[in-house]
């Protein structure tokens, strides 16, 4: 708590900083950046990381800034794409190797990526998500380039098993010298610091955001003398489905009028199905397998609580947005979940059964007397807690901040990494920054710089896109034609 | 009336656009690549022959030689016949239709026409192509019994592979015709 209590205070004074000196604050808003989010993660796949890749490039654009996302091909969607407002989409064909992450060599990507931060003229390179490879290329290519590096983790780790030792080796060479990192909350940003061995002044936290208009209570919805109970998740162990099958059977039978109602889908839907056939609950415990974002809302409002059973989370978008729909929310005292809400939107348990439990039967007991706030008043405070244009005004800041710092070069860099790393994994790496930057001189040669066209811009300084609704002329063709009448 | 400007294709080597106006709705633009330059055929040549000449050495067995002389004639006459085009051309006529056109090398031409009805527009794209992202103008096809839907594109300049400012030229004077009818 004590670490947590000064992570804030690091961040406070960072941001007093930032507002305390006006003649900074004057120069911000003329400064514009040429942004590329790379991840791994991108529409048309569907989680947290794409909506906060594509809800804070949106609001960037709608700063001025130029912004373009760089992800890998998904099945037939290759090529460059066009989103909402300009938004630029690359699908890179890169060899997808694992649950949607790339394969990492170091070397692959860096032809198609370099060209993307040329022509695109980029100098900010923000990586996302520390499961993604592609993010981590994208990092390492991008410091042989001599731009500047931002990452944001959106997840938490352990620090015990093989595979955690490993991530964490690879996150501590990926972010020593990257220029500055975001977590998504103070646990996130305890975590990160801490497998990755950083300076946590260079760590600043910036939550997600949830947009309110797409998540409106609506209590009518709601069906009169019995209680649900909604789950929202990805049916995984991570997410703690084994819990939410020994809830079940214990609560319905105390509660004949309660209903539970599951939406996602995964490996533990099993367990779930068990628990149904064994108890004969078909009745009061429905499956509706995996939603569509679009489809959240619906299944929300028709629910009076909200049950979260996450083992681990470092920031929980779904409480959020069960919140913001008015609902009780009970969950997990795991991660950063305690940050998000305040302490009487939520009822916080114990990662246990008989916690969990225990935690529901008082909001049950709340929810039949009738004392529990509106679901209008919950909206009414939650809608303004979390937004995406406050999420990309501090995103705006970092990007000022870590504009203004030097790359390192490379000679500091391979001493940075060896005094950082430990000897063996910093050596080998000093030598793969090595090959990369010879790897690089090798195609500047072969395909140098000036024969690279540079992109007509869709966004940011000089954008060429103009808002037309029910236009259907292609991007490209207006933008030639922009050009023909300059 | 005729142009000729000099531009440079995505690989950096010099092309050469002409533009020929016939009429006020009818031009020709022919993008010329470069020539088959001496040096490249003597490198190949002599590479196959000096490994043809290694082989011999080991083997003593003159067939190797034989056909070494086989594989580089044969080999020249393909890459002039099939691979290395010489010039592509666009015809546009307004209210007619478009015809693409490239000579190879040995002086071979392929020539398909796209008739008006079944063109829906011509635009500049960009795409992926091999490790380098680069703009391409295309036409784009449609059917005629559904106008609104693309249904098939046809990169233009294929092997030359002109660089943007050249394309827009193109893309200018293109939509000048078009736009008329």
């Amino acid at each position: 708590m004590g670490q947590r209590r000064r992570a804030s205070a690091v961040n406070n004074s960072s941001s007093q900083r930032v507002s305390g000196a006006p003649a900074e604050v004057a120069r911000v808003p003329s400064r514009k950046h040429n942004i590329c989010m790379v991840s791994d993660f991108f529409y048309p796949n569907m989680g947290g990381v794409e909506s906060h890749i594509y809800q804070l490039s949106q609001c960037l654009i709608e700063k001025g800034h130029k912004v373009v996302i760089a992800t890998h091909a998904y099945g037939r969607r290759k090529g460059v794409r066009y989103l909402t407002n300009g938004l630029k989409v690359y699908y890179l064909p890169l060899q997808v190797m694992y649950n949607q992450s790339t394969a990492t060599t170091c070397f692959h990507s860096l032809p198609l990526l370099r060209c993307v931060f040329v022509r695109e003229r980029i100098t900010v390179v923000h990586a996302h998500s520390s499961f993604s490879a592609m993010a981590h290329d994208a990092l390492f290519h991008a410091k042989t380039m001599g731009l500047n590096t931002v990452f944001t983790d959106h997840s938490l780790f352990g620090f015990a098993d093989v595979s955690s030792v490993l991530t964490n080796k690879l996150l501590t060479v990926s972010l020593c010298d990257t220029n500055h990192i975001v977590c998504v909350s103070y646990t996130s940003k305890e975590n990160t610091v801490l497998r990755a061995t950083l300076n946590p002044e260079i760590v600043s936290v910036i939550p997600n955001a949830v947009d309110p208009t797409d998540f409106t209570p609506d209590p009518s919805q709601r069906q009169d003398g019995r209680i649900t109970i909604v789950v929202i998740s990805r049916l995984v162990y991570r997410k703690g489905i084994d819990l939410l099958g020994g809830i079940i059977p214990e609560l319905c039978l105390k509660h004949p009028d309660l209903h539970f109602l599951i939406g996602g889908e995964g490996p533990k839907r099993i367990v779930l199905e068990e628990v149904r056939e064994k108890y004969q609950l078909h009745d009061r415990v429905r499956l509706l397998g995996a939603l569509e974002h679009k489809d959240v809302r619906g299944v929300l409002v028709q629910g009076h609580i909200f049950l979260n059973t996450s083992l681990t989370e470092a920031f929980c978008m779904a409480i959020l947005e069960g919140a913001c729909c008015g609902l009780q929310v009970v969950s997990t005292r795991v991660g950063g979940i305690p940050e998000v809400l305040p302490e009487d939107l939520i009822t916080l348990c114990e990662p246990t059964v008989r916690s969990l439990c225990a935690g529901l039967e008082t909001v049950i007991a709340r929810q039949r007397s009738g004392s529990v706030p509106s679901p209008a008043s919950i909206h009414a405070r939650v809608q303004n807690l979390y937004t995406w244009r406050n999420v990309a005004e501090r995103t705006e800041k970092v990007y000022d901040r870590v504009s203004g710092e030097e790359v390192l070069p490379l000679d500091r860099r391979l001493r940075r990494l060896r005094a950082h790393c430990g000897p063996v994994a910093g050596s080998i790496f000093a030598f793969v920054a090595v090959l990369n930057f010879l790897f690089l001189l090798l195609l500047q040669w072969l395909a140098p710089d000036r024969n690279m066209d540079m992109a007509v811009d869709a966004t940011g300084l000089q954008r060429l896109w103009r808002q037309e609704p029910n236009s259907k002329v292609s991007p490209m063709k207006r933008a030639a034609e922009r050009e023909i009448s300059s | 009336m005729m142009e000729d400007e000099a531009f440079t294709d995505i690989n950096g080597k010099s092309i050469s656009l002409d533009c020929q106006n016939h009429s006020g709705f009818c031009r020709e633009f022919t993008v010329s690549s470069s020539k088959v330059s001496i040096g490249k055929v003597m490198v190949y040549t002599s590479g196959v022959w000096l490994l043809a000449y290694t082989v011999f050495f080991f083997t003593e067995n003159t067939a190797v030689l034989t056909c070494a002389i086989l594989v580089t004639l044969v080999g020249m006459m393909l890459h002039i016949h099939f691979v290395k085009v010489d010039h592509e051309s666009l015809l546009v006529i307004g209210s007619l239709g478009i015809q693409v056109s490239s000579s190879y090398a040995s002086g071979r031409e392929t020539t398909t026409f796209i008739e008006q009805s079944k063109i829906k527009d011509i635009v500049i794209n960009e795409a992926i192509y091999m490790h380098q992202i680069i703009y391409y103008l295309c036409v784009l096809l449609k059917d005629p019994s559904e106008p609104d839907v693309v249904s098939s594109v046809v990169p233009l300049f294929q092997s030359s592979k002109p660089r943007l400012n050249c394309l827009v030229k193109v893309y200018k004077s293109c939509q000048e015709i078009l736009s008329k009818c």
